[in-house]
C-alpha cells in the first residue's frame, strides 16, 4: 500500500514537474505569429509527450509495486525526458536501485516440478524480496504454460497441431522425394541396384513417405513408414516399409523391438533413403542384402552394454521371406533365383528365419570427433535348395569431424565405409533341377567422404567395389562384377528440403556369361519434408 | 549367526552412507551452469551441447546415449530447442528415470510463459519453434525460476542434501537480485534503443534490460542473410541510429562485420550460453559479461 501511494505521489510530482517545465514552451512562441497551423502543431506535439511521460510513469510504478517493499525510495523515472531528469531530486542511482528482481509475466510458477508437489513447496518458494508469486502448485499445470498473446491456445476448435506444439498423440510427417535422371544406359533399372534408386530415364518419383510415430502408451512407442512409388508405367505401387513397436521402459538396459522393420545390419540399411547422402543405393547394399535392403517381419533385442563408452548388442529375427529378404526365402521373380527355380517352402523351424546379430561401439575421440564401428551378421536359409543356407557378415565404420563452432550443423567432414561378404549356397533348386549345386562368394564395400563446407552446402564423393565369384553355369545378370565412383554437391535450403547433382560413374566387368561396359549416369534429386520435425540420428 | 547380522547390517549402512552423487545431464550448458549452482560437489554433471556450437544442431553422439542411460536427472529446455537431436536419444537411452512427468525430468521452460508465441505455424516464416522463442535462460528472472525447479528436483531425488540445495538456490537468488540492481543501472540509459542480431535468440535478454533487439541479420529464423536482406537492415540501421550487431560465436562474424562498417555500428560478440565466450564459466560471469559488452558498444 505504502509503495502505491509513494508511486502516486511520484506519478503526481513528476506530471507537475514536466507540465511546469512544458508550461513556458508554448509562451515561447512568438506571440505576433498569426500562424495557428504552427501554435496547433506544437501543443499537439506537447500533449504526446505529456502522454508519453504519463506511460513511462506507468511503467516506472509498475516495477516500484513489483520490487522489493522495503527499500522505499521512490525517484521519477530518470531517462523519462530531459526536462524531469533536470527537476528531479533523485539520482540515476537510486532509480536502479529497484530495478525489478521478480517479474510475474515471464515467471509463472515459482514450482511445478512434479517431484516438488507438496507442503513445502511454498516455503521453498518463498523468494527474499517476498514479491515472488507464491501461486498454489496444486494447480499449476507441469506442461509449459504457453498462452498465446490471441489467447487461443486452450481453445477445443483448435487444429490437430502436426508441426509440433506439444499438443498431439502423433507426429505426422511427409516426405515427397524425385529424381531427374540421365543415363548412356537403357537399362538403369539394372544399372541402379536399390528399389527407390532412380530407375528409368527423365523423371521418378520411387519415394513419396508418410511416416508416423508417437508414444503408444507409457510402455511403448509406436513408429510407421507407408512408402508410395511410381513405377516406370507411372503406376502407384505402395510399400508397408516399417511398422514396429519399440519399448520405453525395460529393466536392463533392454529395448525390444516388434513387427516390420528395416533389420540393424550396418551403417545404411537400417536408414530411409532420403536420409542418404547420396541419390543412390551403395552397390554392396542393393545386391548382397537386396534392392529393398533386408527388412523383414520380426523381432529384436537390444542391449546397452555397461561400460563406460558406448556399445551395443543386439539380436534381431525375422521371416527374410520375399524380395525384402533377397538373399534368404527369396523366392525370386516368376519363382527363379540365380537361375534356379526356387522351392517357395513354409518355415519348418528356426533354422528359416533370419538371424541377425549386431555389435557397435562408438567412442568420443575428441569434444569435436566421434567414431563409431560395427559388425553385424544375417544368416538364414534361401529357396534355391532343400538345405541351401547364406551368411552375410558386415562390418562398418563411421568418422565424424564437426566445427566447434558449428552453425546448423556446418561445417563437417564424414567418412563411412562398409564391407559386406556373402557366402551363399545355390541349390539345385526344386526337385533337383539345377544340374549343379554352387557355393557363392561375394564381397564388396563402399566408402564415402561428405564435406559439409558450407551451411546448407555438401560435396561428397563415393566409390563402390562389388566382386561376384564367376559361374559357368550361372548367368544371372546380377552377378557381374561391378564397381563405380560418385560425386555430388547437395544444397540443403533447410533441413526441410534438398536439391542434389549427382554424377556416376559406372564399370561392369566381363564375366564367363557378360561382356563389359561403362556406363555414365546424372542424377538431380529433389526433395521436401512437411510436417513433423524429424530429429536426426546419429 | 549374531555376528554375521551384525556385519551385514554394517555392510548396509555403509553402503547406504556412502552416498552417490546425483548423476545430471544437462542439454545444454546454461542448464549444466544452473546445476552446478544449486549441486556444487554433490552431484555430478554432464553437458551434451558445446558453448560454441549451434543449440539447434548438435549431432545425436552414441556417447550422449550412455550419458543418458546413467542419468538420475536430466535437465532440457523443454521447449523444442533440442527437437532435431534429443528425441533419437532419448528413445535409445532406455531410462525411466528421466522420463517427462518424473522426478529426474526437469524441463526448464515448465512455468514460463514462453514470448512469441505463433498463432499459426508454418514453416515458410522460417525456423519458427511452435511453443515460443526458447532463449529464455538470459533472463536474469527466469535463470533463478529454473534453478528452483532444478534445486526441487534434485531435493526430490536426495532428500538427504535437500537443506544444501535448497540452500545453495537462495544464495543463487539473492546474488542475482543483488546483480539485477547493477545490471539494471549499467544498461538503464541505453532503454529503447535499437539493437541488431544475428538471429532472434534475444527477445528475453532484451525485454528484461528495456532495450529492442528487433532487427535481424537472417531475414527469417535459420534462413541465411541474403545480399537484398542485409541493404533493408543496413537502411533500417541507419534511420535508427543502430549501434551494435549482436553475433553468436557459432554465427559468420563477417557478414556482421560487413553491416556494421557499413553503419558504423559495432559487433559485439554474445553468446547464450557460459563458456561461450571467453570468461564466462558461471551463468552471473555471463550476464555481467553480456551486459558490459553491450553497454561497451552502445555508449
Amino acid at each position: 500500500m505504502r509503495n502505491f501511494v509513494l508511486a502516486v505521489v511520484t506519478i503526481l510530482s513528476a506530471t507537475i514537474a514536466s507540465a511546469q517545465q512544458l508550461a513556458p514552451s508554448p509562451n515561447s512562441t512568438p506571440a505576433a505569429s498569426p500562424d495557428v497551423e504552427e501554435l496547433r502543431q506544437q501543443v499537439q506535439a506537447l500533449t504526446e509527450t505529456v502522454k508519453e511521460l504519463k506511460q513511462q510513469m506507468k511503467e516506472q510504478q509498475a516495477a516500484i509495486g513489483k520490487a522489493n517493499g522495503s527499500a522505499p525510495s521512490p525517484s521519477p523515472d530518470p531517462e523519462a525526458s530531459p526536462a524531469v531528469a533536470v527537476t528531479s531530486p533523485s539520482p540515476a542511482a537510486s532509480a536502479a536501485a529497484h530495478f525489478a528482481t521478480e517479474d510475474a509475466a515471464v515467471v509463472s510458477s515459482t514450482s511445478n516440478a512434479p517431484a516438488a508437489a507438496g507442503p513445502n513447496v511454498n516455503a521453498n518458494g518463498t523468494a527474499v524480496s517476498g514479491n515472488f508469486p507464491t501461486s498454489d502448485t496444486s494447480v499449476v499445470s507441469s506442461a509449459p504454460e504457453t498462452i498465446s498473446s490471441t489467447g487461443t491456445g486452450a481453445s477445443l476448435t483448435q487444429p490437430i497441431s502436426i508441426g509440433g506444439g506439444g499438443k498431439n498423440y502423433m507426429n505426422v510427417s511427409f516426405d515427397g522425394m524425385f529424381a531427374l535422371a540421365g543415363s548412356t544406359a537403357r537399362d538403369l533399372d539394372h544399372i541402379e541396384v536399390g528399389d527407390h534408386d532412380p530407375q528409368q530415364r527423365g523423371f521418378n518419383a520411387r519415394n513419396i513417405e508418410l511416416a508416423f510415430d508417437g508414444a503408444v502408451d507409457p510402455y511403448f512407442e509406436g513408429f510407421a513408414n507407408i512408402v508410395f512409388k511410381l513405377d516406370n508405367d507411372n503406376q502407384t505401387e505402395v510399400e508397408l516399409e516399417e511398422t514396429f513397436l519399440q519399448t520405453t521402459s525395460l529393466p536392463f538396459n533392454l529395448q525390444l523391438k516388434a513387427g516390420q522393420f528395416f533389420s540393424a545390419f550396418g551403417r545404411i540399411n537400417p536408414t530411409h533413403p532420403h536420409t542418404w547422402d547420396f541419390a543412390d543405393a551403395p552397390l554392396v547394399h542393393g545386391l548382397l542384402l537386396g534392392p529393398d535392403g533386408l527388412r523383414g517381419v520380426g523381432a529384436q533385442i537390444s542391449w546397452i552394454v555397461p561400460v563406460p563408452w558406448y556399445s551395443q548388442l543386439i539380436l534381431g529375427v525375422q521371416n527374410g521371406r520375399g524380395g525384402t529378404g533377397f538373399s534368404f526365402r527369396n523366392p525370386g521373380d516368376n519363382g527363379m533365383f540365380f537361375d534356379r527355380r526356387t522351392t517357395d517352402r513354409e518355415l519348418r523351424g528356426l533354422q528359416d528365419l533370419v538371424w541377425i546379430p549386431r555389435w557397435e561401439n562408438s567412442v568420443d575421440l575428441s569434444p569435436t570427433q566421434v567414431v563409431l564401428a560395427g559388425v553385424s551378421g544375417a544368416f538364414g536359409s534361401n529357396e534355391t535348395g532343400a538345405n541351401s543356407r547364406t551368411q552375410i557378415y558386415g562390418a562398418d565404420l563411421l568418422y565424424k569431424w564437426k566445427s566447434a563452432n558449428a552453425e546448423g550443423g556446418f561445417p563437417f567432414v564424414k567418412w563411412q565405409t562398409e564391407f559386406m561378404y556373402r557366402r551363399f549356397e545355390a541349390g539345385r533348386g526344386i526337385d533337383e533341377s539345377f544340374p549343379v549345386a554352387e557355393t557363392f562368394h561375394d564381397w564388396g564395400l563402399y566408402s564415402q567422404v561428405l564435406w559439409g563446407f558450407k551451411k546448407g552446402w555438401v560435396a561428397g564423393i563415393r566409390g563402390d567395389y562389388v566382386d561376384m565369384e564367376d559361374s559357368r553355369f550361372t548367368d544371372d545378370i546380377d552377378r557381374q562384377s561391378r564397381s563405380r565412383i560418385s560425386a555430388n554437391l547437395t544444397w540443403y535450403p533447410t533441413e526441410f528440403s534438398k536439391i542434389r547433382l549427382q554424377y556416376n560413374h559406372d564399370f561392369l566387368y566381363e564375366n564367363f556369361f557378360l561382356a563389359d561396359r561403362d556406363v555414365d549416369s546424372v542424377f538431380l534429386q529433389f526433395e521436401f519434408i512437411l510436417g513433423a520435425h524429424g530429429a536426426h540420428k546419429f | 549367526m549374531k555376528k554375521l547380522l551384525l556385519i551385514l547390517s554394517a555392510v548396509s549402512l555403509s553402503a547406504l552412507s556412502t552416498h552417490a552423487k546425483l548423476n545430471v545431464v544437462a542439454t545444454l550448458p546454461d542448464f549444466g551452469s544452473f546445476a552446478r549452482e544449486i549441486g556444487g560437489d554433490k552431484i555430478d554433471v554432464v553437458v551434451l551441447a558445446k558453448a560454441t556450437e549451434d543449440p539447434h544442431f548438435v549431432d545425436a553422439r552414441p556417447s550422449f546415449v550412455v550419458s543418458l542411460r546413467n542419468a538420475d536427472v536430466l535437465i532440457d529446455g523443454g521447449a523444442e530447442l533440442e527437437i532435431g537431436w534429443l528425441p533419437p536419444l532419448l528413445q535409445n537411452a532406455r531410462n525411466p528415470k528421466i522420463e517427462v512427468g518424473k522426478p529426474g525430468r526437469v524441463q526448464a521452460s515448465q512455468g514460463i510463459r514462453l514470448m512469441n508465441v505463433p498463432t499459426n505455424v508454418t514453416r515458410a516464416a522460417g525456423d519458427v519453434h511452435a511453443l515460443g522463442n526458447p532463449h529464455f535462460t538470459v533472463d536474469p528472472i527466469i535463470a533463478k525460476a529454473i534453478a528452483q525447479h532444478i534445486a526441487q528436483s534434485f531435493a526430490a531425488l536426495d532428500p538427504a542434501n535437500a537443506a544444501f540445495y535448497d540452500g545453495s538456490y537462495k544464495k543463487f537468488e539473492a546474488s542475482i537480485n543483488a546483480k539485477l540492481q547493477e545490471w539494471g543501472a549499467t544498461m538503464l540509459p541505453f532503454k529503447n534503443q535499437h539493437v541488431v542480431a544475428y538471429h532472434d535468440s534475444w527477445p528475453y535478454f532484451a525485454h528484461r534490460f528495456g532495450i529492442n533487439i528487433d532487427i535481424f541479420l537472417e531475414p527469417k529464423p535459420g534462413i541465411p542473410p541474403s545480399p537484398s536482406h542485409l541493404t533493408e537492415v543496413i537502411a533500417q540501421m541507419k534511420a535508427q541510429h543502430v549501434k551494435a550487431v549482436i553475433v553468436e560465436p557459432y554465427h559468420d562474424r563477417r557478414i556482421a562485420e560487413k553491416v556494421a562498417s557499413a553503419t558504423g555500428a559495432k559487433v559485439v560478440e554474445l553468446s547464450q550460453f557460459p563458456g561461450g565466450i571467453p570468461g564466462t564459466d558461471s551463468y552471473v560471469k555471463l550476464i555481467d559479461t553480456l551486459v558490459s559488452r553491450l553497454a561497451a558498444a552502445l555508449k
